[in-house]
């Protein structure tokens, strides 16, 4: 549909698709949001057309992740989670360890050859949770490490 | 405002010294004879109906100079000239 047939609605939520700040649309002004509109397509095409159709892979490649990973993430969570008990049981920070640990590896199990911008981003993001998460572990391990070893020597110390 | 005070004219002086009453399109800087003429055939006879135009397009004065440029074929010195002349005029009296 031309620009010129559409509604004023219409033209409105295109101009703000593409950031084109407007105000009223009537005659004395419609030309001149149309005109911009069309520049603004011309050096964009991709964005507003194929907008809706790019999002909606985006929704499908992400059921398509949650149908396929809930075995393999389990799994993982279960055996953490076992881990997590046995060696931090007093901390209440392991719960939310773990879960943003599932996050990680939500993200990082998805290796489908097409990866949007976005997911991209997350997944960086996601690397970095779990180099801070790994540090964490690290500094909780220590810590139980110093004090089994203190509690050792104290207990000879005593005997 | 201030990267325009080389180029504002006694025109635009005038114009935004006071308020425009029932000014002539002309009055505004940037518009002659025939582009008030022009603006005038197309309805905008006084320099308030101008304004009204530019309060739609929001103040924005690259718009605004886009459509008078569009509308009434001035060039950009004048069309920014006549921008600039109603945005100073409503930081003063609006």
């Amino acid at each position: 549909m031309a620009l010129h047939e559409k509604s004023v609605e219409e033209i409105a939520e295109l101009l703000d698709e593409y950031g084109i700040k407007h105000g009223p649309i009537v005659d004395s002004t419609r030309s001149l949001y149309e005109k911009k509109l069309e520049r603004a397509m011309e050096d964009a095409p991709v964005k507003a057309s194929s907008d809706k159709t790019y999002y909606r892979e985006e929704e499908e490649e992400i059921t398509y992740i949650t149908y396929h990973s809930p075995v393999k993430r389990d799994g993982y969570t279960d055996a953490l989670k076992r881990r997590g008990n046995a060696k931090v049981d007093e901390s209440d920070e392991s719960d939310q360890e773990t879960e943003s640990l599932i996050h990680v590896t939500k993200r990082t199990a998805n290796h489908s050859p097409i990866q949007s911008k976005d997911q991209i981003r997350k997944s960086g993001g996601g690397m970095w949770l779990l180099l801070l998460l790994l540090s964490v572990l690290a500094a909780v391990g220590y810590y139980i490490y110093c004090r089994v070893t203190s509690n050792e020597e104290n207990t000879f110390g005593i005997q | 405002s201030s990267g325009n005070m080389s180029t504002t004219s006694q025109k635009h002086r005038d114009f935004v010294g006071e308020p425009m009453g029932d000014k002539a399109v002309t009055a505004l800087s940037g518009i002659g004879e025939t582009l008030g003429k022009k603006l005038a055939t197309d309805g905008f006879d006084k320099a308030y109906v101008v304004l009204g135009q530019f309060l739609l397009l929001r103040k924005d004065t690259e718009m605004f100079t886009e459509w008078l440029k569009d509308t009434t074929g001035a060039n950009s010195r004048q069309a920014v000239s006549c921008a600039q002349c109603l945005k100073e005029w409503c930081d003063a009296f609006l």
